[in-house]
């Protein structure tokens, strides 16, 4: 313990970067050992050479895009309602927006794909909306939650006093407590989408086809499931690690800055009696 | 009747319902096994086992669980590895796996959240290095690791419904078998109920233990 406190950061940032490519390559040795002990033959990787596969695996990427844009955007529209129901409503029909967010964050994101695709008329929306409405349903709740969180961090001196400089409740919601608020949760924001990537590929079980989708067809066309999957697990990691790197560089940003501070340089400004 | 589907199919839901249970204690158990090995690896395995513990954390979040069962599903077969095709085994192991990388933050984070200065205390009173972890900083850990991994573990119980997608005859598997046999939404609404009677419960006594361990702190 008392070595590794010794050490130069810089020492220890090069070190952890070659020990992530120590694990890179112990994976990459593990699939070459199934290569030549012939678990996964080289005939199986070989359609990979051919750029019109990874053509088709992009149109499946495409809809997999389509599908997190769609129900991220919605999601978060979606979210700003149902986390202020949660904090300002009366309390009966809080209770109703509380039972809603609880319950849908407790529920299997698959049960509420499955369901609603099953049970929603084809005519009126084709499954890969249907499935697209679920992820929204799903991350609508739990964005709710880290949206509410980001509201109550705001401090309660700055309601007070956008509200006795004459704000509405709405106005100081808009001006004031939002903006802050959503800054705030950036970094949670970000994480929730790489659920939400992940959570996509849940769509090919009630048969719409995304990226997991067309590995499916990539596979039972050339017999090759294990090695698709795994360079699909592949295009996922690239997409997702590279928004967990976003993520961290929200959150580093956020330590940095000095904490939000009231502004009090009020004194030319007529504050009304509350 | 109320509830006649589910009565006329309730040995199938029982029998979803143990085995959902089942995935979600085993994995979770192997998960913490894993996240405390790959845990000591990030934090006092010196730089090779922390990359190598670290890589294994971001690419098993970083992936689908549907695609590592998959992958775990056709690797582990008979003709290839020739370990298991037992679908469920398959889910137990994709699940371990994939919550192990989640537990291992976890509890990454709760040893690294004990003050430094404790430690240092610990050594310089003559304590050694695993007495110091052993003594001061497990205990210390153990308390603020429980609300994350309480939240891994309400995850795991969701996720395990992913093992639906390979054939594992879990609580969605045998819900959905008798949704589409009868057509109703009373059986859907079975299995929706099902689920929450496990995670409704655990997020409730976390919510009251994440209250008690902030005020003993």
């Amino acid at each position: 313990m008392t070595g590794l406190a010794a050490r130069s950061r810089r020492a220890r940032g090069i070190a952890g970067l070659l020990g992530g490519y120590l694990g890179l390559a112990i994976v990459l040795a593990v699939i070459l050992v199934l290569i030549v002990a012939g678990v996964l033959p080289p005939r199986r990787w070989a359609p990979f050479g051919d750029v019109r596969v990874w053509l088709f695996l992009l149109e499946g990427l495409w809809v997999t895009v389509q599908i997190g844009a769609v129900a991220l955007v919605a999601s978060l529209i979606l979210a700003v309602p149902l986390a202020l129901g949660r904090i300002a409503l009366p309390r009966p029909v809080r209770w109703v927006v509380i039972g809603w967010i609880e319950l849908v964050r407790a529920t299997p994101v698959l049960a509420l794909i499955l369901g609603i695709t099953l049970f929603m008329p084809r005519d009126w929306l084709a499954p890969m909306w249907a499935a697209t409405l679920a992820l929204t349903i799903y991350t609508s709740a739990v964005l709710a939650e880290i949206l509410r969180a980001g509201i109550l961090s705001i401090p309660k001196g700055e309601v007070d006093a956008a509200r006795s400089l004459g704000l509405t409740y709405a106005m100081t919601m808009r001006l004031v407590v939002l903006p802050q608020a959503f800054s705030r949760m950036m970094p949670a924001l970000v994480s929730q989408m790489i659920t939400l990537v992940k959570d996509t590929s849940l769509a090919s079980i009630a048969a719409v086809s995304e990226l997991a989708g067309y590995a499916r067809s990539t596979h039972s066309f050339f017999g090759n499931p294990a090695e698709t999957y795994f360079l699909v697990a592949c295009v996922y990691f690239v997409i997702n690690y590279t928004l967990s790197r976003i993520a961290r560089r929200l959150e580093l940003q956020r330590a940095k800055e000095p904490p939000v501070v009231v502004p009090v340089g009020l004194d030319d400004v007529a504050v009304p009696r509350v | 009747m109320i509830g006649q589907t589910i009565v006329d199919n309730l040995g199938l839901f029982v029998q979803g319902y143990l085995t959902t249970i089942l995935l979600s204690v085993g994995a979770l158990l192997a998960a913490l096994v894993i996240g405390s090995l790959m845990a000591s690896m990030r934090v006092w395995g010196g730089p090779l086992l922390s990359g190598i513990a670290g890589f294994y954390v971001e690419f098993f979040r970083n992936t689908p669980l549907l695609i590592q069962l998959f992958f775990f599903a056709v690797v582990l077969a008979p003709r290839n590895l020739g370990i298991t095709a037992d679908p469920v085994i398959v889910a137990l192991i994709g699940l371990s796996v994939y919550t192990g990388a989640f537990a291992t933050e976890a509890i990454r984070s709760g040893v690294l959240a004990v003050d430094p200065g404790q430690i240092e205390a610990a050594r310089s009173l003559g304590l050694g290095q695993v007495a110091t972890i052993r003594l001061i900083v497990l205990p210390q850990a153990l308390r603020t690791v429980i609300p994350p991994l309480g939240n891994v573990a309400s995850a795991l119980i969701r996720n395990s419904s992913v093992a639906y997608a390979i054939g594992a005859r879990e609580f969605l598997f045998m819900g959905l078998l008798v949704t589409s046999r009868t057509f109703s939404l009373e059986p859907y609404l079975g299995i929706l109920f099902g689920y929450w009677s496990l995670t409704i419960p655990l997020a409730i006594v976390l919510g009251r233990l994440e209250r008690r361990l902030g005020f003993a702190r």
